[in-house]
């Protein structure tokens, strides 16, 4: 048993009461030979996890901190010494598959997730392996877009994690082994979990996949210690009606059939049941107010609205609820009744934003699949203001074309279907006023048919699919989220997946489906740093301070939906 | 520009060996299950639109009072007659799926959808009518168990392979066939599977005769019969 270092022992033991020394080990189902690695695991209090914004060790939280802002305050690494920065170690997981996790790391050790649901623990100075949890899948898995998982949870003495089976797994963070797991859903009519979950005041939250697939969303909070369940919050409500919006966020006509859709309503009813509305990357938290905000996905099937009569609440929307009772406070839809599978999903920031007359007020932040970042109250979640567009709105809003075989007339959506900005997360610099967000800009066909929902399969409503040697592209783009002016855009070869950092030395770092991994300059979008990871780095980084240096952490494993390399890589970085 | 598609040529592979190692003959006759439920043989209907073949019972009796009693493994011997009993489904009048070692949930979401009729054919049908719900999930649980069998399909063309990428780049088939087409959970294996059922089955979710996912049926919609050919050959030769 090789033995490490005495800093970090004394980092860990200065930080937090001890948990017991844990021994690499293996548990679930087994994996791969594990590493030998002393590390003093710590418990993590809510205190700690409150602070978070503000703890250049460590990186609590999925996208930082409670208000999600992706905004490390460590400030070693800076735009002036970046170019130093090399590789400081590489973990290699068991899985060869997309990756998309946020690593954690807490007082030196690190959390990490795979695809199909594997859970390492490693030592976050020297990427050993301290323990290695493989989740025991359940026979019935349904989910599209790859078997992905964006990352665990850390809160007291365990680590929490949600399953493309749809349970919700505590494990015990010494050691790895499961500690409760509750069954969230019944993955055979669509339901699975790819998201992180958040856990806030001894409960942990957790929204749903399915909007490929006619399920009725939701987000539930269970109790952290037993994982009993403590509310849920429904989605979609019973009447998802609404009030016929012709118009989305931006002031753009829909062109939907209304006449048609209330024709619709009175012979099949209200379509709520199977409307979707998956709710699948992390809330943010409002400590002060105990509020949650999230945004919620599009309605089930996609691109077939004939069957859906209705503005389909709370599809596509931004959604707040009371942390302690899961009950509804406030809401704003940027897309009533969507057939183009535009989404709202990367995660929420809460930030202070200049409202229409100038004055700062608590605001929230959303970057749309759209390919605009919107920008609300926070008290009544009403739009202030939204961006200038980060990506061509060349084809909005075309209709999809009825399916037909070999249709050269098929209609074109640029940007298609995912975006804009996909699931990654956004970054902010409080300082500059800057949001930052990575975009795809896919040329596609759209195609509607009518189906009724297939048990368990895919439920598009048709199908949306590259145009054959048609635009492949993506950008980063920092926006004023106080004026909504973009204030650079750095333009990728690619689409781009899998999110951005920012930290205090003035930097954003984001990967590519390429392999690159680069690093910029804050301010203006010059490239300071790269480095190729040889799979796609399709995974939002992380920021943390160990024995005194600052590393930055990304997954490189590529990505199922834009085809890019695949990979099984944790690399970390430092100055030296 | 008009395409001819792709003709895949013909390859005699011994499917199966007898156990003196020597190929064992088929005859024109193919052996096949017998039902479940009534002990009868089953027919198959017209299959392929031309060929009706007559499945015969397989050597050992199954009677419906035994059927309860049997192992699982038992059970799993009436479809050996045409997914092999190794595993390499031997040379028969129709295009039949490689089982063995393909994902557990999408066994079973198959064995259920011919059990409600959403998927429809006239050997598997029955069969599926026949037992219960438990049943399927065992067998399905049985099959996935077994190691993939390597065909030894050969490589298509490096045209033909090239047709097929871009096809899959415009599907995107990996976002739900997995990197390597090997799938996972409800979503198939496609890679190294049978090349003639892959076409079979793409031109049938194509044209509606395979109902049982609309979703590949829309998909399959943007292809033309040269990509359909081209992604067979080329999935089966992995």
């Amino acid at each position: 048993m090789m033995r490490i270092g005495k800093t970090i022992l004394l980092a860990g033991a200065m930080a937090l009461p001890l948990g017991s020394l844990a021994l690499a080990q293996e548990t679930g189902g087994g994996g791969g030979g594990a590493a030998a690695s002393n590390v003093p695991i710590p418990t993590v209090g809510q205190p700690m996890l409150n602070n978070a914004a503000s703890d250049s060790k460590n990186f609590l939280h999925t996208n930082g901190n409670y208000n999600q802002t992706r905004f490390h305050p460590a400030n070693q690494i800076t735009t002036g010494n970046v170019k130093n920065m090399h590789v400081a170690w590489i973990f290699q997981t068991d899985l060869r598959e997309s990756m998309e996790t946020s690593p954690i790391i807490v007082n030196g050790v690190m959390y990490v997730t795979t695809s199909f649901d594997h859970v390492y623990a490693l030592n976050a100075q020297t990427g050993e392996q301290i323990w290695h949890y493989k989740h025991d899948m359940g026979p019935i898995t349904v989910y599209c877009c790859g078997p992905n998982n964006r990352g665990a949870a850390v809160y007291g003495d365990k680590v929490y994690l949600a399953t493309l089976d749809a349970k919700l797994v505590a494990l015990d963070a010494k050691t790895g082994k499961p500690v409760w797991s509750v069954q969230i859903a019944e993955p055979s009519l669509g339901y699975s979990e790819t998201m992180a979950p958040t856990v806030v005041d001894g409960k942990v939250l957790i929204g749903t996949n399915g909007g490929e697939y006619g399920i009725r969303g939701f987000v539930k909070a269970y109790d952290a210690a037993d994982g009993k369940l403590l509310w849920t919050f429904n989605t979609i409500p019973e009447s998802s009606v609404g009030v016929w919006a012709e118009k989305d966020a931006t002031g753009r006509d829909m062109h939907r059939d209304i006449a048609a859709e209330k024709a619709q309503l009175e012979k099949t009813g209200d379509p709520y049941k199977t409307l979707g509305g998956g709710v699948w990357q992390n809330p943010s938290v409002d400590l002060a107010t105990k509020r949650i905000y999230f945004v919620v996905g599009n309605p089930s099937p996609d691109l077939d609205g004939a069957i859906r009569p209705g503005d389909n609440l709370y599809t596509d929307s931004l959604v707040s609820v009371d942390l302690d009772t899961g009950k509804l406070a406030c809401y704003f839809q940027y897309i009533a009744h969507d057939v183009w599978d535009l989404d709202a999903t990367s995660p929420t920031v809460l930030v202070n934003v200049k409202d229409k007359g100038g004055k700062a007020v608590p605001g929230v932040l959303h970057a749309g699949k759209t390919g605009y970042i919107y920008v609300h109250d926070r008290k009544d979640c009403s739009l202030i203001r939204f961006s200038d567009p980060m990506v061509s709105q060349k084809d909005r809003w075309v209709l999809p074309s009825p399916t037909k075989p070999l249709d050269s007339d098929a209609a074109r959506m640029f940007p298609g279907a995912n975006g804009g900005v996909e699931w990654s997360p956004i970054a902010t610099n409080p300082a500059l006023s800057l949001a930052y967000a990575i975009n795809l800009e896919q040329e596609m066909t759209y195609t509607v048919a009518s189906a009724p929902y297939p048990e368990g399969k895919l439920w598009l409503g048709g199908a949306f699919t590259n145009v054959p040697g048609g635009v492949q592209a993506g950008n980063i783009t920092a926006v004023d989220y106080d004026s909504g002016k973009i204030k650079w855009q750095v333009k990728t070869p690619q689409p781009m997946i899998g999110g951005i950092l920012a930290t205090a030395g003035g930097l954003v770092f984001a990967g590519e489906s390429n392999g690159w991994f680069k690093a910029y300059d804050a301010k203006d979008g010059k490239p300071l740093w790269k480095f190729h990871a040889g799979a796609g780095v399709n995974a939002p980084p992380s920021s943390y301070m160990v024995g005194g240096k600052q590393y930055i952490v990304v997954a490189a494993g590529g990505n199922v939906q834009v085809d890019s390399k695949r990979g099984n890589s944790i690399i970390a970085f430092s100055l030296d | 520009m008009q395409q001819t598609a792709y003709r895949h040529p013909e390859v005699r592979v011994v499917r199966r060996a007898s156990k003196d190692g020597r190929p064992e003959r088929l005859g024109r006759t193919l052996r096949g299950p017998r039902s479940l439920s009534s002990g009868r043989p089953l027919r198959a209907g017209p299959v392929g639109g031309h060929l009706r073949v007559t499945v015969i019972a397989i050597s050992f009796a199954l009677l419906p009072a035994a059927a309860h009693s049997e192992t699982i493994e038992e059970k799993a011997q009436v479809c050996a007659a045409c997914h092999g009993e190794n595993g390499v489904p031997p040379e028969q009048a129709f295009p039949v799926p490689v089982i063995w070692g393909q994902n557990l949930g999408y066994l079973f979401f198959q064995l259920r959808d011919f059990k409600s009729g959403a998927r429809k054919n006239d050997v598997m049908s029955p069969l599926a009518e026949a037992l219960p719900r438990e049943d399927l999930m065992a067998l399905a649980q049985y099959f996935s168990k077994k190691a993939w069998p390597k065909l030894q399909q050969p490589h298509p063309p490096a045209d033909v392979a090239a047709l097929a990428q871009r096809a899959n780049a415009s599907v995107v088939c990996t976002s739900c066939h997995q990197d390597g087409f090997v799938g996972a959970g409800t979503q198939p294996r496609l890679a190294g599977q049978e090349r003639a059922y892959l076409e079979k089955t793409m031109t049938e979710f194509q044209s509606g005769a395979r109902g049982n996912n609309p979703g590949m049926t829309d998909l399959m919609k943007s292809l033309t019969p040269q990509d359909v050919s081209a992604l067979a050959a080329w999935l089966a030769a992995m």
